[in-house]
């Protein structure tokens, strides 16, 4: 049984000891019930020999920047300049030696020694929502098997169960290409918290009527029946729902993390102010406070038209944010602890259509990933002269997840059991770019 | 190095008279296009965004994403394009001038060449003319001056004689309202070479004395900035032409009208005219069939219509009625169009992503 992991895949909760879900929670948790109610059933579905080692490491982040839409590799971290291919910018020196990106990355450029950029990325799907699937859960659903996606997982495997914090918070606030994210087989207790119209959790704050004290009053007054209702009524399933409404009343204390006015001018005012900017300081305090994995959607990137004014916008915009967060985060000591990528579902045409745009492109694309687990300063693989094809170093979406996932510090190789199905983390077959790992 | 010979290419109001006859004719009956006819086309090496004739050899000079500077005639039947020279720019090449018979480039390598247009020789180079692209150029009617703007949001006034940069004019933020880089991409001199008028890419016009620099008039076409604050957060659009009327008492703005889907440029083409110097916008005209950029303007030597040129993917050219702001002529013109010049009163050469077009205008 060494390195699987039970997981049924219908594990929902069902009365125990007579009692109801819904009559045990009873008129609380207004508001929450959605999260509860995926804490516990998955929670539910551990078994107790197992809790001891989901008491994780702890202390391991992924911030994704998810750049919504498809960046152009050209116009980032593979530029080709002069070739009839490679647009207008130039590629400029990084504080690596041998190692150009665009010009339109000064900032990144100088931080260069932190990331490890794949320049050989072949995905092959050329189609936002599929590719989205790909490139998010490093492999297509099976028929019958919906798989978790990147956040899922990690949320599962660097989740501590007795965090009070969401394990795999998701900001996508623009409207194209908008995806929730899915835990799959995992159950909703790993399903996102997504937060798409506002930047903060919903229903998380008090009710208008209930003072904090009457709050902690009824707190305690649950617990103690809790505990009454546990002496009598022996269970895993009993003990998760403690954990679950521990975590409830963790995410409404941890609403404060979602407010940047709580950072002090300066702190902001170096985020810039752009959402993404606000976004990107949102994570660095939801990974300071433990959460497992961030996901930032900085929408959107199809530069079908007008493709090097689309990325001088949004490459100022990626290339100041993702420099401060990486800043930001080494100065809290929590980079060594945070890996911090960017991905999107593929890239983009390296021909250039009449509108001055770059189409869908999935056959030789790049991403970068900085931080943990990863050896800076370092490029992996290589495109042709023109950007066409995968010359060296070929890596598939799975081989990607297997990659973020060693650097995390999770094996990929492990395997989850969906009913009596061995499933790996990452697709069979994916091998890990060891190149761009310490 | 200036030729006085070089007539400015404009738009007189009708054909050339043959007789006193003919001219009466013509003063009676003002030409009107009805008919827009491409007669030829060739092939260019690379996308092409700007183009400047040259009357001596009778070639236009056009400039694009090679980074170099290329020719050919479009008068001949079968016209083939041949490199001005081996030495380029090191970037897409936006904008060039006939100042006087000499050749003047400008690119996103932030750079200003002057070149011989006969020999090809390198004549000048200003490395560092602007701190980011230069987006486009424009010179004085008698070829004395240069103006250029660029992505550092500055105006530059030069002596093209000499080189020397006359003036350095500030008057836009550097970022939009929403905190990202803004443009600055069009420029234009008054027929009389008095006035400069520069756009942006929220939509800003600022109208500047030549000799000063002074801001005389700021317009705003904020219909033209096409910030998207919800589903994708970005633009693509801004001003991308502009163009005085021979009188100076309009102001044509080209770009494109408001997009829901900013991936393609599927907005309307979009053109205001405004009365100077009262600013009274005239005209607001958006053309529904085809879409994109509008990338140039021509007013007629009379002022009775307006030329655009422009598009999506796909190019257009359209005159329109200043009298009554409706359609008067258009044609789909191979793919999007940059730039286009006039040969004659009713002749001119159009370049767009990867062709020119020798067209004609008729009236029916």
């Amino acid at each position: 049984m060494s390195g699987k992991r039970l997981i049924p895949v219908q594990c929902g909760l069902s009365d125990v000891a007579g009692v109801s879900r819904r009559g045990f929670l009873g008129g609380t948790a207004v508001g929450v019930g959605g999260a509860l109610a995926a804490d516990m059933r998955a929670v539910n579905g551990l078994r107790a020999e197992e809790i001891a080692g989901e008491l994780r490491r702890g202390e391991k982040h992924v911030i994704l920047l998810w750049l919504a839409g498809g960046a152009s590799q050209l116009e980032t971290w593979d530029p080709k300049p002069g070739v009839k291919t490679g647009g207008p910018f130039a590629a400029i020196p990084t504080n690596v030696a041998g190692i150009q990106v665009s010009e339109l990355l000064p900032k990144l450029a100088q931080r260069m020694h932190l990331t490890a950029v794949i320049r050989s990325l072949n995905t092959k799907i050329a189609d936002h929502g599929r590719g989205a699937d790909l490139v998010e859960r490093g492999r297509l659903d099976d028929p019958g098997l919906r798989y978790p996606d990147l956040g899922a997982v990690v949320a599962k495997e660097l989740g501590r169960l007795e965090s009070t914090v969401p394990d795999y918070v998701s900001l996508y606030t623009s409207t194209e290409g908008r995806r929730k994210g899915t835990s799959g087989f995992l159950g909703a207790r790993y399903a996102p918290l997504f937060l798409a119209e506002n930047m903060a959790p919903p229903n998380t704050g008090l009710h208008e009527r209930l003072t904090a004290a009457e709050h902690q009053d009824r707190a305690a007054l649950r617990d103690l029946l809790s505990k009454r209702f546990t002496a009598e009524h022996r269970g895993s399933t009993v003990g998760s729902l403690n954990s679950a409404y521990q975590r409830v009343q963790g995410m409404m204390a941890s609403a404060g993390l979602f407010n940047i006015e709580q950072e002090p001018a300066e702190v902001r005012a170096r985020y810039g102010p752009t959402q993404f900017g606000e976004q990107c300081l949102i994570a660095r305090r939801l990974v300071e406070a433990g959460v497992p994995f961030v996901k930032v959607a900085r929408a959107w990137w199809d530069s079908h038209g007008q493709n090097f004014e689309t990325h001088l916008e949004l490459c100022a915009d990626l290339d100041h944010c993702m420099s401060v967060l990486l800043d930001d985060l080494q100065e809290r000591g929590l980079l060594e602890k945070t890996l911090v990528i960017t991905l999107g579902e593929f890239g983009r045409t390296p021909g250039i259509n009449a509108s001055l745009g770059r189409d869908h492109f999935a056959s030789a694309w790049s991403c970068s990933l900085s931080g943990l687990g990863i050896r800076g300063g370092v490029v992996h693989g290589a495109t042709d002269a023109e950007g066409h094809t995968v010359v060296d170093g070929e890596a598939s979406a799975g081989d990607l997840f297997a990659t973020i996932l060693q650097a995390v510090g999770i094996d990929h190789t492990h395997e989850y059991m969906v009913g009596s199905r061995p499933t790996p983390l990452a697709d069979f077959g994916s091998k890990p770019i060891r190149s761009v790992l310490v | 190095m200036r030729m006085n010979d070089e007539p400015v290419a404009a738009m007189p109001a009708a054909t050339t008279p043959a007789t006193p006859q003919d001219a009466a004719a013509a003063a009676a009956v003002p030409f009107v296009p009805s008919k827009v006819s491409i007669d030829r086309t060739v092939r260019l090496p690379s996308m092409t965004f700007c183009l400047a004739r040259h009357v001596p050899s009778g070639r236009v000079f056009c400039g694009g994403a090679d980074f170099g500077l290329h020719s050919f005639d479009p008068a001949a039947e079968k016209p083939e394009t041949r490199p001005l020279s081996e030495v380029r720019h090191s970037s897409y090449v936006t904008g060039v001038v006939n100042a006087a018979g000499t050749l003047i480039s400008g690119g996103y390598d932030r750079s200003l060449i002057w070149w011989n247009a006969e020999t090809g020789e390198q004549l000048r180079k200003v490395e560092g003319a602007h701190d980011r692209w230069i987006r486009s150029l424009a010179v004085s009617p008698d070829g004395l001056r240069l103006a250029t703007v660029a992505d550092d949001m500055r105006t530059k006034i030069w002596d093209t004689q000499s080189g020397a940069c006359l003036l350095t004019l500030d008057g836009y933020d550097l970022q939009t309202p929403h905190g990202f880089p803004s443009m600055l991409y069009a420029v234009c001199f008054s027929a009389d070479g008095r006035r400069l008028a520069t756009g942006n890419k929220t939509g800003k016009v600022l109208i500047r004395d030549v000799a000063t620099g002074e801001i005389q008039q700021t317009i705003e076409t904020p219909v033209m900035y096409t910030w998207d604050p919800k589903a994708r957060r970005h633009s693509i659009g801004g001003i991308r032409s502009l163009a005085f009327s021979g009188d100076g008492s309009l102001l044509a703005v080209g770009g494109m009208g408001q997009v829901g889907n900013i991936d393609h440029l599927e907005g309307k083409s979009r053109i205001e005219v405004f009365r100077l110097p009262t600013g009274e916008r005239v005209h607001e005209i958006e053309d529904s069939k085809y879409k994109g950029l509008v990338e140039k303007l021509q007013f007629s030597g009379d002022q009775k219509w307006l030329l655009a040129a422009g598009g999506d993917n796909g190019g257009f050219l359209s005159a329109w009625s200043l009298e009554t702001g409706k359609l008067l002529a258009q044609e789909k013109l191979g793919n999007h169009l940059h730039a286009f010049e006039m040969l004659s009163d009713r002749t001119l050469v159009t370049v767009g992503h990867d062709q020119a077009s020798h067209v004609t205008l008729s009236a029916g």
